[in-house]
């Protein structure tokens, strides 16, 4: 490993730890340069800096300079120790709890709670108030005690999560015990949350400690900012203007206290890639909202072989994993792609009746990644017709996520649309470059011409929104002329197309089932009665039964309003039932397109046939 | 409502923790309260007199329980003792009378942090990827700098040498207290410097934490859905993304509140407020140990109830938290 790469990449976190080190060379070193003992008064009263004095006097004639670095060193010492101690704590509460559940959890749980609530100054302040002799040591440990609850609720949490995690039941069945579990398995997997939540008793640990010294609560006979600060304010410093009296020690506790925090920024974004920011985030593609890490660009990045580990499980990093594991249940492996050789594309015509409504011509997108940049989509060209149902295969990463967000204009950066064109028809025959339009043009046409459903039917719909004011948003912007019994009856008529009683319209999200969401969510995208929609996987994340009604009822609704489907899964014998034409995508390009049935009879690209073999080894086409 | 009956049950348990720590901690801790407080005196309290101290703290030799039953008794009947510093006057009437004071500039200047800082979050996370992401360290360096520390230097500035606001007190000394309209004004303009410090000292972690929560909420597919939607992007941030983030928020209240609390006593003290915190800090350099644990006991029962408050809004807002309702 060389030395570059301990270098941390963050700007935020380098300048954190260059402060953080400033500060520790100064406790370290600062003491042994001065050249005043830190408590030795003088004939030189409150000072200005001078060469004798480089930070000045206080009232009484000592050595400003000597006092802060002797202050340096114990602020920090106390922090440190404070953090430490608070810490441990948390951390053998938070695990214990976390990992054990039941009667010792609750407990635990309501003991955090007990100390998250009971405002920890005031509780300080008391408990400080008793301390006969206050050492350093004691008022650090008071502090610690006041402080560890906010940590320990979260690696609770964290542990709780983890414990369900397949290593954790691998340790389990290997008969390791209950403490090596918790310890050796779950703890090294949470470290980012220990470092962060220690940085964080640090810092609370230095405030606190200068806040009580303030007060007069400290140990005054030791020299710290605290006490410092103390004796400025009781030596009317601020009224007889001696700045370099009480300037620094503060200034210093709000430099260390933000450079601690700017490491933990660069933790939290280590372990939450979504909150990054500086370069990797620079290309912003218009006209989009939400930029966070997507995790079709991870996987796209990754060449579908491998998704980055997120860290200590952000919700980026669980959205990753929910897609892998979902992949994995195909039963058609990544390696698939890399074993079967290249070949020229096969592309017949199609035999679809319509009039064209969506063409895809020469599209490309790229993804700048750190190795370079990844073609996720290159070159594709396809053509929607009225009416059609196109489906997308392809296994994870084969681009097909990536196409149809280009083709809707929800992608995130750092994805950007290399070339190409798409252009939108509609029924008077009046043609859209939507790559071009703006964001009010796009906004004009999402919805009641494209609408959008999604694979996880769990995460599409807003959770704290009922059922009913998810269609009624949508309606009321798109058609301002109705009015709100009109806007209702509208999607109570939708539920009742999709099979869901009209009642349940005032109902939450996580009051209905799974497929039941689902559904709600398809009659959502009918409501505006759109031209085309494009479905991400609808039915993956359902089980088999559920997965089938579903299916039957997009099938039975495009007879009924006659739209356009483009429908992307790796299920191809799900797409060669439903589908009017097939296209088959690999390391983005289209390696196979056109009519469904012919597809299925005379598969010509390798690739094809190599996954039409794997699902007849599986007996799905039997 | 399962839910809440299940947080009024905890926070009922809480309050009876903080009511028996109150006991315990003068009763456990290693200094006794009347040899500190003789000690302290050197020489000026007649050491004969220890034993009519003891009982004006009401500690007796009598075995801890039966202590503790008396101590509930006296609770029960709003008795929280009598000050030694202000002899004879009850602990209850000097907090009765120092608790407006905080309730008003605590309380508002915790509403307007908040507001102000969930806002300003907001928008910087829809804003993210622009010149507002240098906004972070500086929020970060405001976020970290002690309250006392930026109320010394806002006095400075602000009183001492601009002469903008009145540097110390709760109103004019020569106004005569009541419900005039000059006594009033004198209120708000002593207030309103504690209050911008404490504001200052605090908005920036709300303004932190809930960027990164929408931020992180915005990578959402019910987002993205919206934004498919063809939603104007303002309704899209305010009624799916912030909706969502700010609930985190709500429930991490009770540890943001403890810091603003304990940030807004420094406060009180260096703007000698006649506040809870100020009085705290006068009990704790007088000794007066009936006062301290008196005014400990209020403040912790308020910051309960402010958590309860948060936890009942925050079943008006998620939900999820209603089921089985």
């Amino acid at each position: 490993m060389s030395i570059s790469s301990l270098v941390p990449r963050s700007g935020k976190v380098r300048a954190g730890l260059i402060i953080v080190l400033v500060f520790v060379l100064i406790a370290l070193i600062g003491p042994l340069t001065a050249t005043h003992a830190p408590q030795a008064t003088s004939f030189d009263l409150r000072q200005a800096p001078s060469a004798r004095h480089w930070m000045g006097t206080t009232q009484t004639g000592q050595d400003v300079y000597a006092q802060f670095v002797t202050g340096a060193r114990v602020s920090l010492l106390v922090g440190l120790v404070a953090g430490v101690v608070s810490q441990v704590f948390s951390v053998i509460i938070g695990l214990l709890g976390g990992y054990l559940r039941g009667v010792a959890d609750d407990l635990l749980y309501i003991l955090t709670a007990v100390f998250l609530v009971i405002p920890g100054m005031p509780l300080l302040i008391v408990l400080t108030g008793y301390l006969p002799s206050r050492g350093l040591f004691a008022i650090a440990v008071v502090i610690a005690i006041t402080s560890w609850a906010g940590s320990a609720r979260v690696i609770r949490a964290q542990t709780m999560s983890l414990s369900g995690r397949e290593f954790v039941e691998a340790a389990r069945a290997g008969g390791e015990s209950r403490l090596r579990i918790m310890f050796a398995e779950v703890l090294p997997n949470m470290l980012p949350l220990v470092a962060s939540g220690f940085l964080f008793s640090v810092i609370g640990g230095i405030l606190s400690e200068a806040g009580l010294s303030f007060l007069g609560l400290g140990s005054l006979t030791t020299v710290s900012w605290g006490s410092m600060l103390y004796f400025a304010q009781s030596g009317q410093a601020l009224l007889s203007g001696a700045w370099w009296w009480y300037v620094p020690p503060g200034l210093a506790i709000a430099i260390i206290g933000a450079g601690l925090a700017l490491i933990n920024f660069g933790i939290d974004e280590y372990a939450n890639p979504r909150l990054r920011t500086g370069a990797a985030r620079r290309h912003a593609a218009r006209g989009s909202l939400a930029a966070g890490a997507d995790p079709t660009a991870a996987d796209a990045a990754a060449g579908g072989t491998e998704l980055p580990a997120g860290g200590a499980g952000g919700p980026a990093a669980a959205a990753a994993t929910t897609r892998a594991g979902a992949a994995g249940t195909s039963g058609s492996g990544a390696a698939l792609a890399d074993t079967v050789p290249d070949a020229d594309p096969v592309i017949r015509a199609a035999d679809v009746t319509g009039d064209p409504v969506i063409e895809v011509d020469a599209l490309s997108v790229d993804y700048p990644t750190v190795h370079g940049t990844v073609h996720a989509v290159d070159g594709v060209t396809l053509t929607l017709h009225r009416g059609e149902i196109l489906g997308l295969a392809g296994e994870s990463g084969s681009g097909k996520s990536t196409l149809t967000n280009a083709i809707t204009r929800m992608l995130r950066p750092p994805a950007r649309i290399a070339g190409g064109a798409v252009t939108y028809t509609d029924a008077d025959g009046t043609r859209t470059d939507l790559l071009a339009l703006d964001d009010r043009g796009l906004r004009g046409i999402r919805w009641t011409e494209i609408a959008v459903v999604f694979q996880s039917a769990m995460n599409a719909l807003n959770p704290v929104t009922s059922i009913g004011s998810q269609f009624d948003d949508v309606i009321r912007v798109h058609r301002p002329d109705l009015g709100p019994t009109r806007r209702t009856e509208l999607a109570r008529e939708h539920l009742r197309r999709v099979g869901i009683d009209p009642e349940r319209i005032g109902a939450y999200p996580h009051e209905l089932s799974g497929g039941m969401k689902q559904r709600v969510a398809i009659a959502i995208a009918l409501v505006l009665e759109p031209d085309v929609i494009f479905m991400d996987e609808p039915t993956t994340a359902l089980d088999l039964l559920v997965q089938r009604e579903v299916l039957d009822q997009i099938v039975r609704l495009r007879e009924e309003y006659g739209f356009a489907i483009v429908f992307t899964t790796h299920d191809l014998a799900l797409l060669l039932e439903i589908s009017d034409s097939i296209a088959v995508m690999r390391r983005g390009h289209l390696v196979e397109y056109g009519p469904a049935a012919e597809i299925y009879r005379y598969a010509r690209h390798p690739y094809t046939r190599s996954l039409l073999d794997s699902l007849e080894a599986l007996g799905s086409l039997a | 409502m399962k839910y809440l009956a299940r947080k009024i049950g905890l926070y009922a348990f809480i309050a009876w923790a903080a009511l028996t720590l109150n006991f315990l901690i003068p009763r456990l801790m290693p200094g006794d309260p009347v040899t500190l407080l003789l000690e302290g005196s050197q020489g000026a309290i007649d050491p004969a007199a220890k034993a009519a101290i003891a009982k004006a703290y009401g500690i007796s030799d009598d075995p801890l329980p039966v202590q503790y039953v008396d101590y509930l008794r006296a609770l029960a009947h709003g008795d929280l003792g009598t000050s030694i510093s202000q002899f004879p006057v009850p602990v209850v009437d000097i907090i009765s009378r120092a608790l407006p004071w905080t309730l008003g500039l605590v309380g508002v200047a915790t509403v307007v942090s908040f507001l102000l800082g969930t806002g300003l979050g907001v928008l910087l996370a829809w804003r993210r990827g622009t010149w507002s992401d240098h906004v972070l360290p500086a929020l970060t360096f405001l976020n970290a700098i002690p309250y006392f520390w930026m109320a010394l230097i806002l006095v400075l500035v602000l009183s001492v040498h601009l002469g903008l606001f009145p540097n110390a007190g709760g109103y004019e000394r020569i106004l005569f207290p009541g419900w005039t309209p000059q006594f009033i004004g004198s209120i708000l303009y002593h207030a309103l410097l504690p209050a911008i410090t404490i504001v200052l000292g605090s908005f920036a972690g709300w303004v932190l934490s809930m960027r990164n929560m929408t931020v992180t909420v915005l990578g959402e597919d019910y987002v993205s859905l919206a934004e498919a939607k063809g939603l104007p992007s303002r309704h899209v941030l305010l009624t799916y993304a912030a909706r969502n983030a700010i609930l985190p928020s709500i429930t991490g209240f009770a540890l943001s509140l403890g810091a603003v609390v304990g940030g807004s006593m420094l406060t009180e003290v260096i703007f000698n407020y006649p506040g809870v915190g100020y009085t705290l800090f006068s009990a704790v350099q007088a000794q007066d140990f009936p006062l301290m644990q008196g005014l400990f006991l209020i403040i912790s029962l308020a910051v309960i109830a402010a958590n309860l408050v948060a936890d009942v809004a925050y079943v008006f807002l998620d939900p999820r938290t209603r089921q089985g309702a």
